[in-house]
């Protein structure tokens, strides 16, 4: 990795804080094989950028004023961006490093650590490593497991649902009232509240609202 | 365990804390020897048993009278019951047990098929040994592991439980078992045999089951169910 003929690595940066983009801007001021090629301040226009100026290692800060860095993330990586992704974060939670590292980061540092080393991180990067601070890293193992849990319980209620209570479910969280749910699929109140109760009981819930609620959090439906 | 008390009644030595137990399951002898010497070679943790397969390791697991054990199942385990059979069996039946899935540069499929039937988290054997141990000691404190190869991402990990999750929901549980036997490549005739059903029914299912899944052949739903470790294409082990 680096340019061929200098052996250089050529970093740009996205960062929303002046001192951001400072820290990484003197960290390749100071370093002969680290070369700082773009810069940009805010989200907008940002992957455009970094995409045609084809840095070998792009060190995006999570916490943008204009949104969430993981957007820019996402959009560099679905612009066919090959090199090296490096992010930054505020945040130490589990479920953001996770989303981080699923959309593509290779690499990512807790700014609270004041980013001591970054020009060692990079090298690292450059050379093909995944660095990810260890408090990070066990955040993001640790919502993984609960991810994996979820997952299994959701399937597990899934399964638990015949195709008619499926049906049901999903015309219940549109707000459809028993009779049009009836005259939807063909069938009688009657039915529908057979249905229905079953989906209760199997979702251990007792109304409407909780069986939604439920459902969502589980995953069975989208309430998008 | 309680501390001794002098004869005369005096304050007993403070409680000793318990040994981390732990089961080994695994096909190889050699490799349950060798785990086995490994662990107890450490004061802090005991082997309580082991097992060569999946009906001993619940027949062991069931005899011990711990609330909470370590159970380290390889994933290697063939047969009519799995590796991922037992992980889920012990998870039913065990809540409070941790479970550890153990491969052999597992790849990201195996991996997130193992979290998703309900290991704690997964070890691989190409570590060193002090970091296996230490992965034992941190799982027993309730804290997620995944020590392995760096080379496999979360990323992937999390992409290969999405896409389990998404055939589980889609597909029933008797269009999964089909599809798994698809896998292995076998005509819709010898799968008739093992299914015990009629080639017919068999290419029903699939069709619906293409259907399903959204894809024209059994080539594409195969390799859907590939990277969610629906089936394990090579092995895990």
């Amino acid at each position: 990795m680096g340019d061929s003929l200098t052996g250089v690595i050529r970093v740009s940066v996205l960062g929303g804080h002046p001192i951001v983009r400072g820290v990484v801007g003197l960290a390749c001021r100071e370093a002969p094989d680290l070369e700082l090629v773009s810069e940009s301040d805010r989200m907008d226009g940002a992957v455009d950028a970094i995409v045609s100026t084809n840095p070998d290692i792009a060190v995006l800060d999570l916490d943008m004023p204009d949104g969430n860095g993981i957007w820019s993330l996402r959009e560099l990586r679905r612009a066919g961006f090959p090199g090296r992704v490096l992010v930054l974060t505020d945040r130490t939670d589990g479920a953001s490093v996770l989303e981080a590292l699923r959309h593509g980061a290779d690499g990512c540092l807790a700014k609270a650590e004041g980013l001591r080393g970054i020009a060692a991180a990079l090298r690292r990067l450059a050379a093909g490593e995944r660095l990810v601070d260890p408090a990070l890293e066990r955040a993001a193992t640790t919502q993984l497991g609960r991810f994996a849990t979820l997952a299994r319980e959701s399937s597990e209620a899934a399964a638990a649902l015949t195709d008619r209570e499926r049906q049901v479910l999903a015309l219940l969280a549109d707000g459809n009232t028993m009779r049009q749910m009836g005259r939807r699929l063909g069938i009688s109140p009657r039915t529908v509240e057979r249905h229905v109760a079953g989906l209760y009981r199997k979702l251990e819930v007792h109304s409407r609202v909780q069986a939604v609620t439920r459902a969502a959090a589980l995953d069975l439906i989208d309430l998008r | 365990m309680a501390g001794k008390r002098s004869a005369i009644g005096a304050v007993e030595a403070p409680p000793v804390r318990r040994r981390i137990g732990v089961v080994v399951v695994d096909a190889l002898p050699v490799v349950r020897a060798g785990l086995t010497l490994l662990i107890d070679g450490r004061p802090e943790m005991e082997v309580l048993g082991e097992a060569g397969s999946p009906d001993e390791a619940l027949d062991a697991t069931a005899k011990l009278r711990r609330s909470q054990v370590v159970v380290i199942v390889g994933l290697g385990l063939t047969g009519e019951h799995d590796s991922f059979w037992l992980i889920r069996n012990l998870r039913e039946r065990f809540p409070t047990h941790t479970i550890l899935g153990c491969g052999a540069n597992a790849d990201a499929g195996v991996i997130s098929r193992a979290l998703f039937v309900g290991a704690d988290g997964y070890i691989d054997k190409n570590v060193d040994p002090v970091e296996f141990l230490q992965a034992i000691r941190r799982s027993s404190e309730k804290e997620m592991v995944l020590t392995g190869p760096a080379g496999v991402g979360v990323a992937r990990i999390v992409d290969g439980i999405e896409q389990r999750r998404e055939l589980d929901v889609r597909l029933t549980e008797r269009e999964r078992q089909v599809l798994a036997v698809a896998a292995e490549g076998l005509t819709a005739r010898q799968m008739a045999i093992r299914l015990g059903v009629k080639e017919r029914t068999v290419t029903t299912h699939l069709a619906r089951i293409y259907g399903k899944l959204g894809v024209g052949n059994r080539l594409s739903a195969i390799r859907l169910a590939a990277r969610s470790g629906l089936v394990s294409v090579g092995g895990s082990e």
